[in-house]
């Protein structure tokens, strides 16, 4: 690891103007993810503004919408008995995630902006479009196991590791961030960017801007939402596939659904067309496993995740059907 | 009288580590020392063009960059050094992530970071890092040890299986695996002239000292090293590992004491790992299930410079009763580094031999257990002992109780709970252990107390506890009266903490120089006139709780303290005692919950039950089960080191993306002991046992899914992608 300047900031104002003054600097949290980056060699900073002091940890709702700080540790979040009751599929998000001790020190912000576990991305040796742009990408022909059968291009097949960002994906959350400009708002939809040709650059966030808070709509799917995670052993690990569903139906018919996957994307993955072909539909093994079809029309998967293409496909016939109750 | 020896007597060295008061290797605090850290080839294959330090020099605190050009010749020592060269000795490059440079500044943060300053150019070569990818055909390499030959022939199994009522061909595969202890290696080496003293995370003080000792031309006697507790070893600290031989040639060099701590990245090629594995089984049988014909083809990762492979079949070899045997162990040249032991290496194996039982077991049309019975072998062919596994079919049947293995549906596919099926699977537990020469001493001082020496050393399996437990018990004295000192080459020669030989290689010569000592301290008492024993034959004093008791007469009595006191010197005895190598035995009975839809697999019960001979501690026994069966799960699930089929690299070299089982997937298991002395075991009838539980896990688990889906997967590990 390199040495790098710290610096504590007093203010979410003072942590932007530091940020946004000092090339290659970041903001430092939990620092879950982020030392061991810097640790391994796929990450370096010349300064680190430490913004654990800031008031942004507040978790709570109103009528309309649940508010989530940034510097909420991903066990308040979890623990919150609002988002348990009434977000239940950000609460079973959350606690599929990681282990207690990482959840009791890692933050809502720096869980959205972890990065890939690509162990190509993470060894510094290794060719890596994001980490070191026009090396080439390894995993096209290499280790593609854990890699995205959406979404990728050429450049980079990575996948996004965040739990908590399929589920805040699927409920149409909203980010907030405040930069040396001011604040901004950014749908959820459209912070987390493809690889296309550019895969380091993963999110529209601008030099020295901060996660201040997190956005998320009560609707009346939101209640009855639940979150599938999958994966190779059965705590603190990363998905191989999740869903994160939300429902509402009139007997049988579907008035509304929000679904959302992780492990198959580059990035949290929402295709609304998934949506639509249940929409208004009775909720049967028919129209799942024709949702289902739609998802993975466009897949392209590869040696060692060609698997992930009947997976979610059978992940979401089983959120659904536990969530709709189908036999 | 036995008192301590059999009871599940906590750890004595418990305290001590659960307060930090427990020194392990890296726990040193030298003054003046030096911190190194390596530099690690980037390419698999090829050879260093040029080193360029400069940048790594200009860093603060950075004392000095050694390559190769400053090295002296070192001599290459043999096993259990496990390589053919010693890196930075010349520019080779054999695989990626052997050491190209060496770096040692004031603290590990400036090495490390100077570490990444070194510029270095090479010429590469496209690598071969799978068997799959190998071009040359397997051969037969040369076993390097003459315990481990890599070929056996029994009978004629060629024609045996030919004429076999009933055949089975399969191929079953395991992938590259790491150790991984919780600990990482480290050394210290600090040279005062022409000695060295070396704080080691070793498996063998011994070892270490005799292959420095070969590499730099000292007398062992000049060579000390130190390992008082270990944090896992699991055979990657068994064999002796280039880091260690360059950090004591660094010190020397640098004129001061150099702290070398590998980083959890760099333990995934510089002290060995599971070599990816093919085993290709054939079985004959009559129909009755009399196994005729067992030939076993494996295939392990060798490399370009070495030919050793780790994995023997020795299952196949010596478990059943069958007549033709032909077990052949192939190499396969890659450019990787030389694998080598790792928890239990018999497993790598034995999990085609016990699955393929399985399959015959539905060939054939009968139990598992039972076919295993039918060709139980009545004598160890490694020692000729009549009692090797006579204890085996009381192991099935404990298991297979404690289990209720007795309400089995047969037919798979055919117990649900919900979404899941539920399977159940059983395979035999097996391993090899070894014995090697070991000399204890043992002193009683002046105050009474008890000190055994002894350069063994305790890898956290509770060595400690139970070479106390055996001494205290044949001196007759409460156990917080004797104290264990391992872990030190001051102390006699004793054996490796690898291949389950610390307690059928120690037990006999702690418990002979405890006896001896008692026996010197009787005759003190008896013949001293001032001793209340004075005049009591020897044979007829007993001692218990640290006193000397006259037979039948409790009120003549006196202490340890009293007469070595009086004796006014210790009383120090030493001894050797040699057993025999030998084999324990278990069965294991595994449920599995499977969801055939999602691919997902969970264990949610294991019973189980060994023969080990005598049980010393049954707390410790109990604790090698868990720690067996919970490798065996990983073996089974998760495990696996991913290599990049294009440049050799190691893809996954942390505990985030190399998955072990975490509690959640490791039911509580039900261990049973036979518990009965071995009469051909002089360790107290004890037999080694570390490596035997979990031998069988991976292959209980494969067939209990089978059982669950009637999916028979042969290669490890069972992930979703497989059950999909």
């Amino acid at each position: 690891m390199r040495a790098f300047g710290y610096t504590i900031a007093g203010s979410p104002a003072e942590a932007v103007r530091i940020a946004a003054r000092i090339p290659n600097s970041t903001f430092v949290a939990g620092g879950t993810d982020l030392l061991n980056r810097m640790r391994d060699g796929a990450e370096s900073h010349e300064h680190l503004v430490d913004v654990n002091g800031l008031d942004l940890d507040d978790v709570s709702a109103d009528s309309g919408t649940l508010h989530i700080g940034a510097l909420a540790r991903m066990r308040q979040v979890a623990e919150h008995p609002t988002v348990r009751r009434e977000f239940p599929v950000v609460a079973e998000a959350l606690l599929a995630s990681a282990s207690p001790q990482v959840r009791n020190m890692a933050a809502i912000g720096g869980n959205l902006l972890q990065r890939t576990r690509c162990g190509y991305f993470r060894d510094a040796h290794a060719a890596c479009n994001k980490r070191v742009p026009g090396s080439g990408c390894s995993a096209l022909e290499g280790h593609n196991r854990s890699h995205a059968i959406l979404g990728g291009s050429d450049h980079c097949i990575a996948t996004h590791p965040s739990d908590l960002a399929v589920a805040l994906t699927a409920l149409d959350a909203t980010v907030h961030l405040l930069g040396p400009d001011g604040e901004r708002s950014v749908p959820i939809s459209e912070f987390y960017l493809l690889p296309g040709s550019t895969p380091e650059r993963e999110t529209p966030m601008r030099p020295g801007e901060l996660i201040t808070r997190v956005d998320v709509p009560r609707t009346s799917v939101t209640a009855r939402s639940r979150y599938l995670k999958l994966r190779d052993r059965a705590t603190f690990e990363f998905a191989v596939v999740s869903v994160a569903a939300a429902l509402r139906n009139r007997g049988r018919v579907v008035q509304d659904v929000r679904l959302a996957f992780g492990g198959v994307g580059t990035r949290p993955w929402r295709d609304t067309r998934v949506e639509a072909a249940l929409r208004g539909r009775p909720l049967s093994r028919h129209t799942i496993a024709r949702a289902g079809r739609t998802l993975v029309r466009d897949a392209k998967p590869y040696e060692g995740n060609e698997f992930k293409v009947e997976l979610v496909q059978r992940a979401l016939e089983s959120v659904l059907g536990a969530l709709g109750d189908v036999r | 009288m036995t008192r301590l020896v059999g009871r599940g007597v906590p750890r004595v060295d418990g305290r001590a580590k659960v307060t930090g008061a427990a020194r392990y290797a890296a726990d040193n605090e030298i003054a003046g020392v030096l911190h190194g850290f390596l530099v690690m080839s980037t390419i698999a294959r090829g050879e260093v063009r040029e080193i360029d330090p400069s940048a790594a020099l200009a860093h603060p605190g950075v004392v000095a960059v050694y390559t190769h050009a400053d090295m002296r010749t070192l001599t290459v020592p043999g096993f259990p050094y496990n390589r053919t060269f010693i890196p930075m000795q010349d520019t080779r490059v054999h695989y990626s992530g052997q050491p190209v440079a060496y770096v040692v500044a004031e603290t590990l943060e400036q090495a490390q970071e100077a570490a990444n300053l070194v510029r270095v150019r090479y010429r590469a070569e496209p690598p071969v890092a799978r068997l799959a990818d190998a071009p040359d055909e397997p051969f037969l390499p040369e076993g390097f040890r003459a315990d481990q030959p890599t070929e056996t022939v029994r009978g004629d199994a060629a024609t045996a299986l030919e004429q076999a009522e009933v055949r089975l061909e399969r191929t079953y595969g395991s992938p590259m695996q790491h150790h991984n202890p919780i600990e990482p290696h480290t050394t210290t080496a600090v040279w005062d002239g022409e000695t060295v003293t070396l704080h080691e995370s070793t498996q063998g003080v011994v070892f270490t000292r005799n292959v420095v000792s070969a590499v730099f031309g000292l007398p062992p006697a000049d060579v000390r090293v130190v390992s008082q507790y270990l944090g896992g070893g699991f055979g990657a600290k068994g064999p002796v590992y280039p880091h260690t031989l360059l950090t004591v040639e660094v010190a020397r060099l640098a004129r001061r004491p150099v702290k070398l701590v590998l980083s959890r990245a760099q333990m995934y090629t510089s002290n060995g790992h599971r070599s990816e594995f093919r085993n290709h089984v054939r079985l004959g049988a009559t129909r009755r299930g009399t196994l005729t014909a067992v030939i076993g083809t494996s295939t392990a990762q060798v490399t370009r410079t070495d030919e050793r492979t780790f994995n023997t079949n020795d299952s196949a070899v010596n478990l059943y009763a069958c007549p033709n045997i032909h077990v052949r162990q192939l190499g396969v040249r890659l450019d990787l580094p030389t694998s080598g032991y790792m928890r239990s290496p018999e497993t790598t194996a034995h999990f085609g031999l016990e699955t393929a039982m399985d399959e015959l077991s539905y060939e054939i049309g009968i139990d598992p257990v039972q076919l295993r019975m039918r060709n139980l072998r009545p004598t160890d062919p490694q020692n000729g002992r009549h009692t090797a596994s006579r204890h085996l079919p009381a192991c099935y049947r404990m298991a297979a109780n404690a289990f209720g293995w007795k309400w089995r549906n047969p037919l798979p596919g055919t117990t649900r709970d919900g979404d899941e099926y539920i399977g159940w699977g059983m395979a035999t537990e097996t391993h090899s252990h070894n014995a090697i020469r070991s000399t204890v001493a043992l002193t009683i001082g002046l105050d009474g107390r008890a000190t055994l020496r002894t350069a063994t050393q305790d890898i956290g399996t509770g060595t400690y506890t139970v070479l106390t437990q055996v001494a205290a018990d044949e001196l007759g004295m409460p156990l917080g009266q004797v104290t264990t000192l391992l872990g030190d080459t001051a102390f006699p020669d004793a054996s490796l903490s690898a291949g389950s030989s610390t307690v059928p290689s120690v037990v006999g010569p702690v418990a002979d120089a405890a006896q001896g000592a008692r026996d010197r301290v009787i005759a003190l008492a008896t013949t001293d006139p001032r001793s209340p024993l004075h005049g009591v034959p020897a044979e007829d004093v007993d001692t218990e709780g640290g006193r000397l008791f006259a037979r039948g007469d409790r009120h003549r009595s006196d202490s340890y303290r009293d007469v070595l006191t009086r004796h006014g010197r210790p009383v120090e005895t030493r001894s050797h005692v040699e057993n025999t190598r030998g084999h324990s035995f278990g069965a294991v009975f595994v449920e599995v919950r499977v969801q055939p839809r999602l691919g997902t697999v969970r264990v949610s019960r294991v019973a189980a039950a060994y023969d080990l001979g005598r049980v010393l501690n049954h707390r410790t026994a109990r604790g090698q089960v868990i720690g067996g069966v919970t490798w065996g799960i990983g073996f089974a699930l998760m495990e696996h080191t991913a290599v990049d089929p294009n440049t050799a690299r190691v893809v996954n070299p942390n505990l985030s993306t190399y998955l072990v089982p975490v509690s959640a997937d490791t039911p509580s298991v039900d261990v049973a002991f036979v518990d009965q002395p071995d009469s051909g075991s002089n360790a107290l009838g004890a037999r080694g046992f570390g490596e035997t539980p979990g031998t069988g896990v991976p292959a209980a688990i494969g067939n209990a899914i089978y059982h669950a889906t009637g999916r028979r997967i042969r290669d490890v590990p069972f992930t979703q992608d497989k059950l999909l």
